[in-house]
């Protein structure tokens, strides 16, 4: 299981959401609050779109396989960097002889050509028997762009496959329906195969002017009797949000300033600060979506009826 | 105004005529009363005075001598919603002291308020013990929950308009498909039960029937009475309140949580509609078997009056949520 945080608004400061606060992104990846069975040391990596920059509708990537905590280069960029829409994550895996780090592994994926970025917390329980089912429902040219192992590069390929264009810039709706349709998707494939245990699928997409954010999980409440992920110390895989004119530091603590309208968004698999008084969970069974408009930003919180 | 908290005399009387007429103490004997006066500790809080943050680690549980006290949450973008008012004879707090968390909301006194604080060494004592008190008290605090909560839900149901909620048929527990006991040492997992004795757990587990329900079943219809009590084992099953094509889920019952025990504690119609979101594996507890193990003093109504409580503390947090969502739209 990972960590991961999405935000679409005003220009926020990178290194004070990777690093700074109590609860950052960084501080997730060995300390996480919401986690009890490990840890979040398999790799970091991060879309940030910057309207300022040279190719602005390209976003800065970064990914590498080391610990962020330890990554003066990550620190030292994350200092100059204040987008207006990111995703960023750390990769959590089991103890696993199985598991294989490597930066092909790492999300947020992003093929090239696609505008459309994704991040992955969760894991489909018993993807090997799914994965050639799932290949009918990905478009050839996709499907040769999946370079790793992981389940969730597999995902992003569906979710692309539901799109009109893989490689246009879906409109908001379009980008949540296709999350949706790609939920439906795995739903019947697990069906074909009698897959029926908990399988979480919180994803956060965007394509720089929009983001998706599902919490959503497959056969809440049921775990094979060897259960390596101990789900059951999960009440169901976390997912929160705050709300506000900008996310800042002010008299010591770090939290979306008052405005009359929304204009910024942080979602995060958990708070980014020990205090979590200023943050609401995303309801289980549901999804975010928001988009900048004009007068600020526009989102909403929809009931997923997969 | 009385005094407590190593005054003699007079003040500690007064204050146990105050104890007396408190709704959580009701029924527990005079001197039990007298022995809770002497650890009781005054305070007197200012207007505007803030007693504790939303978040902050809890010490002790309040009751309100005179006076009054907001309770609210923190929202974001610098805002705040009040979710309650709690006035004389009222109790403030006692959710972390049960489950173990923080202060779910801060607290406000809002016109000069005196309090009496029991620190939560001093409501462990009172409560953890196998003495009749001990019962008692908690069969009382699961009626002051079921109080506070049906009070949160009535205030989300408002929110939401229109009318009485709709008759829906429910799946009675004779409908259910009954089957087998789950693995023992799965349910021991459950953070519910994991600090009970394993006699008490078995005594519990085997106090009801299990039963296995597909997803999208009604089991507890809001408006009407629970028929049983249901504890979720596997699968998870929504509580909703639904007014005409508007509906708003107050809490996820998953592995370890129990729902339609509010009515067979107050006797009211339940204040939710639950029914299965997963195909689900229930622990079904009829209103004989709840009774028996709600009113009982055995090692095994010690464990059940624990799981029921620490599912209210948690059913109150739970409908928190929606409030704070809905109160961050406006």
């Amino acid at each position: 299981m990972c960590r991961v945080l999405a935000y679409l608004g005003d220009p926020i400061s990178l290194e004070h959401v990777l690093f700074e606060t109590d609860s950052s992104l960084v501080r997730q990846s060995y300390s996480p609050r919401m986690m009890a069975a490990f840890l979040n040391l398999a790799g970091f990596g991060m879309v940030a779109w910057d309207p300022r920059s040279v190719h602005a509708d390209d976003p800065f990537t970064y990914r590498v396989t080391t610990l962020p905590a330890f990554d003066r280069n990550l620190h030292a960029l994350a200092s100059k960097l204040a987008p207006t829409c990111l995703v960023a994550h750390v990769r959590g895996i089991t103890y696993s002889h199985r598991e294989m780090i490597a930066e092909a592994n790492l999300h947020p994926f992003r093929f090239g050509g696609a505008s459309v970025a994704l991040a992955h917390n969760g894991h489909l329980r018993e993807f090997a028997r799914m994965r050639y089912d799932l290949i009918s429902h990905v478009r050839p040219e996709l499907a040769q762009k999946i370079e790793g192992t992981t389940d969730s590069e597999w995902i992003y390929a569906l979710v692309l496959s539901q799109l009109a264009d893989p490689f246009g810039v879906p409109e908001p709706d379009e980008l949540a329906g296709a999350a949706v349709s790609t939920l439906r998707l795995l739903r019947e494939v697990r069906g074909r195969h009698g897959i029926d245990t908990s399988s979480p699928v919180n994803l956060c997409l965007t394509t720089g002017h929009a983001l998706v954010a599902t919490r959503f999980s497959f056969d809440y409440g049921w775990y094979p009797d060897e259960d390596e992920l101990l789900e059951t110390d999960l009440p169901y895989v976390s997912l929160w949000y705050t709300v506000g004119g900008e996310y800042v530091e002010r008299d010591g603590e770090s939290a979306m300033t008052a405005s009359d309208t929304p204009r910024s968004l942080l979602v995060a698999s958990e708070p980014l600060t020990v205090d979590t008084s200023t943050w609401l969970e995303v309801p289980e069974y549901s999804m975010i979506t928001a988009v900048r408009t004009a007068a600020g930003l526009d989102f909403e919180t929809l009931d997923l009826d997969v | 105004m009385f005094d407590v908290g190593g005054v003699e005399g007079n003040g500690r009387t007064d204050a146990v005529a105050f104890l007396a007429t408190v709704p959580l103490l009701d029924g527990v004997p005079p001197a039990t009363l007298e022995a809770l006066a002497r650890v009781l500790r005054r305070r007197d809080v200012a207007a505007g005075e803030v007693i504790w943050h939303e978040g902050d680690e809890a010490e002790a549980m309040l009751l309100v001598v005179d006076g009054r006290v907001s309770v609210s949450l923190r929202l974001p973008g610098d805002r705040a919603v009040e979710v309650s008012a709690v006035g004389p004879g009222e109790v403030l707090g006692e959710v972390p002291l049960l489950d173990g968390g923080r202060h779910s909301a801060t607290a406000r006194a809002s016109e000069p308020t005196s309090l009496l604080s029991l620190s939560r060494a001093d409501f462990a004592a009172l409560v953890s013990g196998r003495h009749p008190t001990a019962f008692a008290l908690k069969r009382r605090i699961a009626g002051v929950a079921c109080v506070r909560l049906r009070h949160q839900l009535a205030g989300l149901a408002a929110s939401l308009g229109g009318s009485e909620a709709a008759e829906v048929a429910i799946a009675a527990p004779a409908d259910l498909e009954f089957c087998g006991a789950p693995n023992s040492a799965y349910v021991r997992r459950f953070a519910t039960f994991r600090a009970f004795d394993s006699l008490a757990l078995w005594g519990f587990l085997t106090a009801g029937r299990f039963a296995r329900c597909p997803a999208g079943r009604t089991l507890v219809a809001e408006g009407s009475r629970a028929p049983a009590c249901y504890l979720t084992i596997n699968g998870a099953v929504e509580k909703v309140i639904v007014r005409g094509g508007r509906r708003i889920r107050v809490g996820l019952a998953g592995p370890g949580q129990a729902f339609g025990y509010e009515s067979l504690i107050d006797g009211e119609p339940s204040p939710v509609t639950a029914a299965t979101r997963e195909r689900t594996l229930l622990l079904v507890l009829p209103q004989e078997a709840f009774e028996r193990l709600f009113n009982g003093e055995t090692n095994i109504s010690h464990v059940f009056l624990d799981v029921i409580n620490r599912d209210l503390m948690a059913a109150l947090r739970q409908a928190l949520r929606p409030h704070a969502r809905l109160a961050s739209l406006h």
